[in-house]
């Protein structure tokens, strides 16, 4: 038994990867990343791989999840959970050449109640554009249908 | 023949019906599709929906039934109509056209700043899906689950199947039993929210409306939902061209069609594959009951956004909204402004706020669908 813990010990010694959290809040981490920032709510590393490669992985890596979006941004990769898991994005950077950020957040309220609030006035906004649009169209005909109704009045007189 | 062979024919004829197969968990859904039916029947809540629905729940409860599944690869009846007719989001298009055919939107042409009120009936839409979220549920099942309160059912439908379908039955049922249910539900609420001297606001007769300007409707709206929430153009195209055909006058037959016998065949698929849905085994849970408990919230939410709505609008205006037309912002379209019309007849005898709530109820209509729009968006 003393053997086997002694070995233990010594593959944590040789291998900190595998004693590493492989996880931040369930999402995996990719191997061989420094970790540049890390608090409870954001895991900021730097990879030294390309942006497709780290792209590569976290599909593989993911691909056991539905409620995954990838979304492609001109600057990054955003891969969000619609579901419930407890991270809410990985997103990851497309400007570093061979070297590629990895930013990991925690699920937030700040988020749901930001895109909430931003969606109610967007119908708001839409309602109104429909109502500018109604109201000058309405405003429009209204003055060619009494012109055209005048004209025949005196037409008729 | 021996007796053991004629006893194992009749095992074999035995296990091939449903009584030896019998689940007492089916006896659940037997008394909900009951319930649903009686509604229907007896009290006369959107039959035309509680019926199909209710009768598609309990023919499906029962034991090896070929009605919702797959034989040989090919589906069976019920799955072949929530197939092509749900999952490919075919029959809530189809009905919006029906319904497009059946409205006039003239007097929210008459008084278009009662589309805002159609926005802020939307409150309760995203209030809900707050509520749903911290109860445990995904993004998306809580966006299908908050779109409820736009009292719009196709819309509700169209949204669930997009995003949660698990929660389809559960959903449909709710949304259209609370429409159902308007006339009991928005009363109190909105007594509770108005003065008597606000309910006694006479709003000015509304100005005609040209025919020009009743074709031209569909076609700018239309346009401006196409380049501004352009995932529910599926749903909105077919409601404006539905609307297009009846002010044109010029294809009669299609108009009569569309809002007629295609409406009822589709109504008929809609009603009982969305019943179908619901298994005891997937439907006992609570989170239909949550979604029941929070579809009553989310009414009554989208209720007061709708009347306080008229409130801060009349803040700036000259001539004052009367706030009972409000509550007609959610949907349910005519149920909603029927409500506000019955409310202000207790008020004052004189005042009629029909054709008034119709503006907001119709706003309310294009509101629901922009909101599910918003949450499209959100996941796609």
């Amino acid at each position: 038994m003393k053997k086997y813990v002694m070995l233990l010990i010594g593959l944590t010694f040789f291998f900190p990867a595998l004693v590493m959290a492989e996880d931040f809040l369930g999402a995996p981490v990719i191997p061989g990343g420094k970790v540049l920032v890390k608090t409870n709510a954001r895991l900021e590393l730097s990879v030294p791989e390309g942006h497709d490669a780290v792209l590569g992985y976290y599909k593989n890596a993911l691909k056991k999840f539905k409620d995954i979006r990838i979304r492609d941004w001109e600057k990054a990769t955003y891969i969000e959970d619609d579901g419930r898991l407890p991270w809410h994005s990985i997103t990851i950077s497309k400007d570093g050449g061979s070297e590629s950020t990895v930013i990991i957040v925690r699920d937030n309220w700040t988020w749901i109640l930001g895109t909430l609030v931003l969606r109610f006035f967007g119908v708001f906004i839409v309602l109104l554009i429909l109502f500018i649009s109604m109201s000058v169209s309405g405003s429009i005909i209204s003055k060619s249908v009494a012109r055209a109704e005048g004209k025949k009045v005196s037409a008729g007189s | 023949m021996t007796f053991n062979e004629i006893l194992d024919l009749l095992n074999g004829i035995i296990s091939t019906t449903g009584v030896f197969n019998f689940d007492p968990k089916v006896i659940v859904m037997w008394a909900i599709a009951s319930l649903f039916i009686y509604l229907a029947i007896a009290k006369k809540y959107e039959p035309l929906l509680l019926l199909p629905i209710g009768f598609g729940i309990f023919i499906v409860n029962f034991p090896l039934v070929p009605m919702m599944g797959y034989e040989h690869g090919r589906p069976q009846l019920l799955e072949f109509f929530y197939h092509y007719g749900l999952e490919w989001e075919i029959i809530p298009c189809v009905i919006f056209l029906g319904l497009g055919a059946m409205t006039d939107f003239g007097p929210l042409i008459a008084n278009p700043k009662t589309l805002l009120i159609g926005a802020g009936a939307q409150l309760g839409v995203f209030i809900t899906f707050t509520g749903t979220v911290l109860a445990g549920f995904t993004l998306k099942e809580a966006a299908s689950v908050g779109i409820i309160g736009g009292a719009d059912g196709p819309t509700t439908v169209y949204l669930t199947t997009l995003l949660a379908p698990q929660l389809l039955g559960a959903n449909a049922l709710a949304a259209y039993s609370y429409m159902a249910m308007v006339p009991l539900i928005q009363p109190p609420i909105m007594r509770m929210m108005t003065s008597k001297k606000e309910r006694q606001i006479r709003m000015r007769q509304l100005r005609p409306v040209s025919k020009r300007e009743k074709m031209l409707f569909p076609m700018v709206t239309a346009g401006i939902i196409a380049l501004l929430v352009p995932s529910v153009i599926p749903l909105m195209g077919m409601f404006m061209l539905g609307n297009l055909m009846k002010e044109s006058g010029v294809v009669g037959r299609l108009t009569e069609s569309a809002q007629g016998s295609l409406m009822n065949i589709v109504t008929i698929f809609l009603g009982v594959s969305v019943g179908a849905t619901m298994y005891a085994d997937k439907f006992l849970s609570w989170k239909p009951l949550f979604i029941f408990g929070l579809g009553l919230v989310d009414f009554a939410v989208c209720t007061i956004g709708g009347i306080l709505t008229v409130k801060i609008m009349n803040l700036f205006l000259k001539e004052k909204i009367n706030p009972l037309i409000g509550s007609a912002g959610v949907s349910a379209v005519p149920m909603a402004a029927r409500v506000s019309q019955m409310e202000g007849l207790k008020a004052d005898k004189k005042n009629h706020l029909l054709m008034h709530a119709m503006g907001p109820n119709l706003a309310g209509v294009i509101g629901s669908a922009a909101a599910a729009g918003m949450f499209i968006a959100m996941f796609h």
